[in-house]
């Protein structure tokens, strides 16, 4: 029998800037493998989007990148067709910009799909908060994505994908995505990072830190993401608190009430006000 | 596999035939060509959504591990326990076992020789049971590069998929967990699914235009749904019981947040049961009046939540109150049935698990004749946003 994983060129390993767990790898080169795209889900600052542009880094790809909006149709994600453009030239003339107004493909711009599908090479194509987009449009998009194909409905041409591109999409959970879109991707929850996994995330960015500094930080963080804020800290909060302390000098965390900088980890004022003791008057 | 593709599907798993032909075009390409991988493939095959997760593991637990004697959360507990140190020392002792093992070999390792010791000794079979392992002797079975037990990927820093899946890490996402500080994402983009109201009054452009162009320059305007939701959502909840307790902070984080999506989400407080008063504060000493609090129930959706759980007297009696001060005649569940009328899209949430309410207290059964009763885990607030969306057509439409 065929290994396709061990035979397989595109085969992910991670990089040296983004700490990658062994789950994760796998799932990205089984994807890879059977051509599904990718859906992750996960807390914010799990490293979701990251991880697209670090496959393609890894893989030597280049990237092209979708990120969402709720006015999104689907459609200008696969083209656009700059008719005001084109009736502006057949007005005034199209001057020395080398446009032909008789041919319509110089009024064709290709969205991030288009250019994924069109390019000679294998890109990776990364949807980014998917579910910003309402259901109509992500159940347009994974048929374009799944027959690796779309029409240009002007022309009635039909372009098709030369190469499958690796296709990861992210979603924060903003809306529960429907189920024909779930049934045609690959999903993947990313857990939060435990501890250990976390040492190794912080020391990518910070290599020079100390043990008992890092520790000492690890556990005022994972405690207070225990205490139930409203918006609990994730690993953005921890970097940027951690590289706040170091440019300001501080020996330790701090313990108790006294940890330094907490504005960093804490972004709610409710959750500063519960953190340092004090109840405000409730809101209802 | 069958029984494996059955076991997904009684566990409550979605299934289609698409899956199981992706499963197997996956499984002849050689995707899978260990257990570990083969957990992950499976997993992404099959399991869409986080709350499937717990499920998906035990079953695959059960059906490719063996479900053996050891619970996998005892990993620790057997590796320290008795019967292994025993061994251990046994085997050092007889030399079987060099002592350098100790350091040397993966705990795995270590693992699968006790095994095939106790195996041989009970001649136990797991026979049809195993599906990884030689002739399912061991419930571990072994697949991986050094016959040292299941490893994950060739390298001692990663657990066994046995330990991934000891570690449930997903249990907390399962469709029957309650309500939880952990899960609260799941119950927020529940709830933001409520479908939105609101008369349809911004230009749809695009429409219009066509529309227009169609009817050779006749300008016809089309409306549609502004995008903001408009929804109007009322929360009782009951802070009085001890059953409530641990949820009453829970519900309003969860409430909090989604509060900018919706046009108005406002809260009161009961204790027990409904007399003609809520509350607008927990302390419960704001009254807020029955005509106002009524008048607002036609264009809002109304959650209470509580635990229905009371003396059948504070239900149905006159003077029933749990206050024994009450000057109010009228039993509570003619109060609550007037709310119902006046909320017709309307749901109560239970903290108190599905399966327990018959025989939890009579009052839940009769509280539930009144209003829709779901309970408080995911799958029963997936049912009451649902619930709320089919009333709330109805009623939005007949308006």
């Amino acid at each position: 029998m065929p290994n396709i994983q061990e035979s397989n060129p595109m085969r992910f390993e991670g990089t040296d800037r983004y700490y990658l767990n062994a789950e994760l790898r796998e799932i990205v080169n089984i994807a890879i493998a059977m051509e599904k795209p990718l859906l992750l889900t996960g807390e914010a600052g799990t490293g979701k989007t990251q991880l697209a542009f670090e496959i393609a880094r890894a893989l030597h790809l280049a990237v092209e990148e979708a990120r969402c909006k709720s006015t999104f149709k689907g459609e200008e994600l696969c083209y656009v067709y700059d008719t005001v453009l084109r009736l502006n030239d057949s007005r005034f003339g199209s001057g020395d910009t080398g446009r032909d107004v008789n041919n319509i493909w110089d009024y064709i711009r290709f969205g991030p799909i288009g250019r994924a599908f069109t390019c000679e090479d294998r890109r990776v194509l990364l949807l980014d908060e998917i579910d910003k987009t309402d259901s109509d449009t992500q159940d347009n998009l994974l048929d374009v994505l799944e027959d690796g194909a779309f029409i240009i409905r002007e022309i009635n041409h039909k372009i098709r994908a030369k190469q499958r591109p690796i296709i990861i999409i992210t979603s924060n959970a903003k809306r529960e995505l429907s189920d024909p879109f779930l049934r045609r991707c690959f999903c993947h929850y990313i857990p939060f990072p435990g501890p250990e996994e976390m040492v190794k995330i912080v020391r990518l960015h910070y290599p020079d830190i100390p043990d008992a500094f890092l520790h000492a930080s690890l556990e005022t963080f994972y405690r207070l993401r225990e205490e139930g804020f409203e918006k609990p800290p994730a690993t953005a909060e921890l970097l940027d608190w951690i590289g706040a302390m170091r440019a300001g000098g501080v020996r330790g965390p701090g313990a108790g009430k006294d940890v330094a900088h907490i504005g960093t980890l804490l972004k709610r004022t409710q959750d500063i006000l519960k953190f340092k003791g004090i109840r405000k008057a409730l809101r209802f | 596999m069958i029984g494996f593709i059955d076991g997904l599907m009684r566990a409550g798993i979605p299934m289609s035939v698409h899956y199981i032909l992706e499963f197997y075009r996956g499984l002849r390409a050689g995707i899978a060509p260990d257990v570990d991988r083969l957990f992950l493939f499976a997993r992404l095959v099959f399991v869409k959504k986080v709350e499937h997760y717990d499920a998906f593991e035990q079953v695959f637990r059960h059906f490719f591990l063996g479900d053996s004697a050891v619970k996998p959360e005892d990993w620790e507990s057997l590796l320290t326990g008795k019967p292994f140190q025993e061994w251990l020392r046994r085997e050092v002792e007889s030399g079987r076992l060099p002592p350098e093992a100790l350091r040397d070999f993966e705990t795995e390792e270590l693992l699968e020789r006790f095994w095939r010791t106790v195996m041989a000794q009970d001649g136990e079979h797991h026979g049809g049971n195993t599906w990884v392992g030689t002739g399912g002797r061991s419930p571990y079975g072994h697949s991986g590069r050094h016959g040292g037990g299941i490893r994950v990927y060739g390298e001692s820093v990663h657990g066994t998929a046995q330990k991934v899946i000891g570690a449930r890490r997903y249990i907390q996402y399962s469709d029957d967990t309650p309500l939880k500080s952990d899960n609260l994402r799941q119950v927020l983009s529940t709830l933001k699914s409520l479908r939105p109201v609101g008369p349809e009054n911004e230009l749809d452009v695009d429409t219009t235009i066509e529309r227009t162009a169609k009817n050779g320059g006749e300008i016809e305007l089309v409306f549609q749904r502004e995008l903001r939701n408009r929804v109007e959502l009322m929360v009782l909840v009951d802070n009085g019981g001890y059953s409530m307790l641990p949820y009453v902070d829970l519900v309003k984080t969860v409430f909090n947040k989604i509060r900018d999506c919706f046009r108005d989400v406002r809260f009161y407080y009961f204790h027990n049961c409904i007399y003609g008063t809520v509350y607008a504060d927990p302390q419960r000493r704001q009254p807020v009046s029955w005509e106002n609090l009524l008048a607002s129930g036609k264009k809002t959706r109304l959650i209470i939540i509580g635990d229905a759980n009371m003396a059948p007297a504070e239900l149905m009696a006159s003077y029933g109150s749990i206050d024994p001060a009450t000057a109010i005649r009228k039993p509570g569940f003619v109060w609550l049935r007037e709310l119902r009328e006046a909320f017709p899209v309307s749901v109560w949430l239970n903290p108190i698990p599905r399966n327990h309410w018959p025989w939890n207290s009579p009052t839940i059964g009769r509280i539930g004749d009144i209003f829709h009763m779901e309970d408080l885990t995911l799958g029963g607030i997936k049912n009451a946003a649902a619930y709320l969306n089919l009333q709330g057509q109805g009623v939005d439409q007949a308006a």
